[in-house]
């Protein structure tokens, strides 16, 4: 048994595709391309393969990670051939290598933010100082928004000012850019639509959400650890 | 692939972008310089129940390896979608390429069952072609239609300007290069209307008598055909079956990998439109299947495999072929799913082997609960065979059964309905039996649809029952099957009767699926979306009777509307056929010898098959 990583994009039409498309897709690429993956013990066994995290229907992202177990030991490049070759359009393997050693933990569970770029559209509105209007929209006392819980109907009121960790806005001709680092993972998770959602208003800028573009450009791992 | 803005934004706001997106695994690119036609295969409901359809795959194959033809698919979109893309005017477009379906050479719709007509209507129109034939000139690509519903093309008549009836695997590719050739509709459709299978309804008008019936078919172009024979191939082997598959990205019914064991039935049940439209049984190779199964495997990455003939054991090399798939699929972490097992011993040990502890439920299709009214529609099981195999099941553990019915089948008493309510308890009992006084989880679950007359078949002059009676029947059913570990199920009556009108329907009935679709009818396959009170309003204005064309029992003598199309089946067998019914005799499986439904002056019978082999199948599946 080992452990490899692979690094890929995710740009173009597939985007519309969400994290439980991709992962049955990476499924059969992994039985397509004749890679046998170890599975979990049990009444319903599993491939041992994962994301370090999910990627939201309809985002871009430039530095995804996927990590999977084999049966038996390969080359790391035989492997990124193999799967490169095969690979859905808009999903471009970059490189694979084997996982830190001294890795236990899965990718998601190492995971504490990420880093987004976010493309709003003015349609002719402007922005004069857009580094001041982050810095404005961040020196708030709190920054309520609504959030959907899991499994409940009602939204539940958050703060979400205290998972932001770093804001910085830019204007070119007609399109505010917005990049974000949130946290992201299983102890504290913050979506850049809660920041979409209160930014626009805060602003006074009424464009759609359906013209805003997201990307995901980098996940952050916690405080030194190598993958 | 990159999208223009416009898309980009719509898809933002949908549901399930994923539908109308196109680039999975094995979907086709082309060239647009080395194509010459381009073929738009429509599937008039959602991504999701299409991509389920292997006769998609088979075409999209098969066309797609056709130098100079493209095929690309078409799906309905979902209302939000639809809603959407009228509100921006973003027309129908296709999967592969993004093109408008305006600007195909040929627009193809595969009809499998009449509650999606409505969907054909409202897909032209939001592709921004005109929905009757009548008004598309030139500039729109030829619309066309194929499937089992072909069979009685009449009610689709203003709509469609060629149907193609029958086999597609060789017709299909033949007209799209023949369209290459012709540099007008009018040409095109004269020289397809000479090959077999080819109906074009605008090269006939349709008399009617003062009753309602109709007069007589008066040929408009000459070298049109009297009856347009369907198209059949003779070798299955020998056609080209799918061994690159599109792989949806998102969960459809069913996403797996399948293979076409054999085409054709032999049992003669003589409500079943598709016993007798896929005749004669046509058996593809052993080898040759195994050979599609590793392809596909190897070619998808899909996790399940399944096998499509209209009864799984009938294949004449059943028990040697499942045995080997079954040690392929073992050794590739793959599922085995064989549906409509006849479940012999030998059944049993096989469902046994691949559903381990996790069974699902076993299924019996008796249709009718007395051996009289079995007799009637030539449905050849008998109660006994359903006993010992329940009894066989639940000892190997399954819990539960599931049997289907219909009601209304011409000569059904209230009897017959008892019996139905018999067979369930029957089978309680006998769990009770094995598994002592708590029975365990076990559950029984009884499905009744409502019999529709369907046409080719030798019930195709049967009236059908009225709402009234069939709700009544319904009610008693409910009343006798509320028994401890009993689910009942059954149809709505309105969409039967619907149904019935339309696949018995001619000329006029188009008329009325038109105003329906105006007055807003779409997905009436779908219970949450079909509207009743409008197919209603739309039979009141434009004067489609129930009476007329459900209630009513036809005459020998009646020109009925899709005798135009010739199914190879005699009409002579089809009579023979109803009045046996009518005296309660039943027509042997004709493995053990032919029961004269006239195929085989056409083509030969059983190709590909092992003929020693059919002979024993067919005495076992006439002793039980
Ligand atoms: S011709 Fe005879 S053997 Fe062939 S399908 Fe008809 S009844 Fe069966």
């Amino acid at each position: 048994m080992a452990k490899y990583v692979m690094e890929f994009s995710k740009t173009g039409t597939i985007c519309y595709t969400s994290h439980l498309d991709v992962m049955r897709m990476f499924k059969r690429i992994f039985k397509r391309a004749g890679i046998p993956l170890a599975y979990s013990q049990g009444f319903n066994p599993h491939p041992k393969m994962g994301f370090a995290q999910p990627l939201s229907l309809g985002y871009e992202a430039t530095e995804e990670y996927i990590e999977f177990e084999t049966q038996t030991d390969w080359d790391p490049n035989e492997l990124y051939e193999r799967v490169k070759a095969i690979m859905a359009d808009g999903i471009d393997m970059k490189y694979c290598k084997p996982l830190n050693e001294n890795i236990h933990k899965s990718l998601s569970a190492l995971t504490e933010a990420a880093l987004y770029t976010v493309s709003v559209p003015l349609n002719g509105q402007t922005v004069d100082d857009p580094q001041k209007l982050a810095d404005d929209y961040l020196a708030q006392e709190k920054i309520i928004t609504l959030k959907k819980q899991k499994k409940k109907k009602e939204q539940k009121e958050v703060d979400i000012k205290g998972m932001i960790r770093r804001l910085n806005f830019s204007a070119k001709g007609d399109t505010l850019t917005m990049r974000m680092l949130l946290d992201q993972g299983s102890t504290s998770n913050l979506s850049p639509e809660l920041v979409i959602a209160t930014v626009l208003p805060f602003a006074g800028l009424d464009t759609d959400r359906s013209e805003i573009s997201v990307t995901r450009d980098k996940i952050i791992f916690v405080d030194g650890v190598e993958i | 692939m990159v999208i223009d803005k416009q898309l980009d934004k719509i898809l933002k706001k949908v549901e399930k972008p994923a539908r109308y997106i196109g680039g999975e695994v094995n979907s086709v690119k082309k060239d647009l310089k080395d194509v010459k036609v381009r073929v738009g295969f429509a599937f008039p409901d959602m991504y999701e129940i299409g991509m389920s359809y292997m006769g998609l795959q088979i075409l999209y194959n098969i066309l797609n390896k056709t130098e100079g033809v493209y095929c690309e698919r078409v799906f309905a979109p979902a209302t939000d979608m639809e809603d959407i893309m009228r509100a921006e005017g973003r027309e129908l477009f296709t999967l592969e390429t993004f093109t408008p379906v305006k600007e195909m050479d040929i627009l193809g719709f595969t009809l499998q069952y009449e509650m999606s007509f409505t969907n054909i209507l409202n897909m032209l129109d939001l592709g921004a072609i005109p929905v009757k034939s009548a008004d598309r000139g030139e500039e729109y690509p030829v619309i066309v239609a194929g499937g089992p519903c072909a069979y009685n093309p009449e009610p689709l008549a203003h709509f469609i300007d060629m149907f193609m009836v029958g086999d597609g695997e060789e017709l299909f590719p033949q007209i799209a290069l023949l369209k290459a050739e012709c540099s007008t509709k009018q040409e095109f459709l004269q020289r397809c209307a000479e090959l077999d299978g080819i109906y074009v309804p605008s090269f006939y008008d349709v008399t009617y008598n003062e009753d309602g019936t109709i007069k007589e078919y008066v040929k408009l172009y000459d070298k049109a055909p009297d009856r347009v024979k369907r198209a059949v191939i003779q070798s299955l082997d020998d056609a080209e079956f799918p061994t690159e598959n599109i792989v949806p990205f998102i969960d459809t019914v069913h996403d797996r990998c399948v293979v076409e064991t054999f085409r054709g039935c032999t049992r003669g049940c003589r409500f079943c439109q598709a016993g007798m439209i896929y005749r004669p049984v046509r058996e593809r190779k052993p080898e040759t299947i195994k050979g599609i199964v590793k392809e596909q495997l190897a070619n998808t990455g899909h996790d399940e495999l399944s096998l499509l003939s209209l009864s799984t054991s009938d294949y004449s090399r059943f028990e040697d072929l499942a045995m080997e798939l079954m040690g392929m699929c073992k050794a590739q972490n793959v599922a085995l799913s064989l549906p409509s097992l006849r479940l012999d011993s030998f059944s049993f040990k096989v469902l046994d082997e691949i559903q381990g502890y996790r069974k699902s439920g076993l299924t019996f299709a008796p249709e009718a609960g007395s051996q009289r009214l079995r007799d009637i529609i030539n449905k050849n099981i008998t109660e006994e065979n359903i006993y010992s195999a329940v009894e066989q099941a639940i000892e190997l553990g399954w819990e539960t059964i599931k049997l289907y019915f219909m009601d209304g089948l011409p000569g059904e008493t209230y009897e017959d309905l008892e019996g139905i309510a018999q067979i369930a308890k029957n089978i309680i009992d006998i769990n009770f039996k094995i598994r002592g006084r708590k029975g365990g989880r076990f559950r029984v679950t009884v499905s009744v649809s409502n019999f529709v007359p369907k046409a080719h078949t030798p019930f195709q002059w049967a009236a059908q029952d009225r709402p009234e009676v069939l709700k009544e029947k319904h009610n008693f059913l409910s009343e006798r099957l509320r028994m401890k570990g009993v689910t009942f199920n059954y149809h709505e009556t309105a969409t039967s009767n619907l149904e019935a009108i339309i696949a018995r329907g001619d000329r006029r009935v188009g008329d009325m699926i038109y105003r329906a679709w105006q007055l807003g009818c779409k997905f009436d396959a779908w219970t949450e979306h079909h509207k009743n009170e409008l197919w209603q309003q739309a039979m009141e204005e434009t004067g489609a009777t129930l009476d007329f064309y459900a209630y009513r029992e036809r005459s020998y003598d009646e020109i009925l509307p899709w005798e135009i199309i010739d199914p190879r089946i005699e009409r002579s067998f089809f009579e023979r056929e109803n009045e046996k019914a009518k005296a309660g005799e039943t027509t042997h499986d004709c493995r053990l010898g032919c029961v004269g439904c006239g195929m085989n002056k056409h083509v030969k019978c059983f190709h590909g098959a092992d003929e020693s082999r059919l002979q024993k199948i067919g005495k076992e599946v006439s002793s039980g």
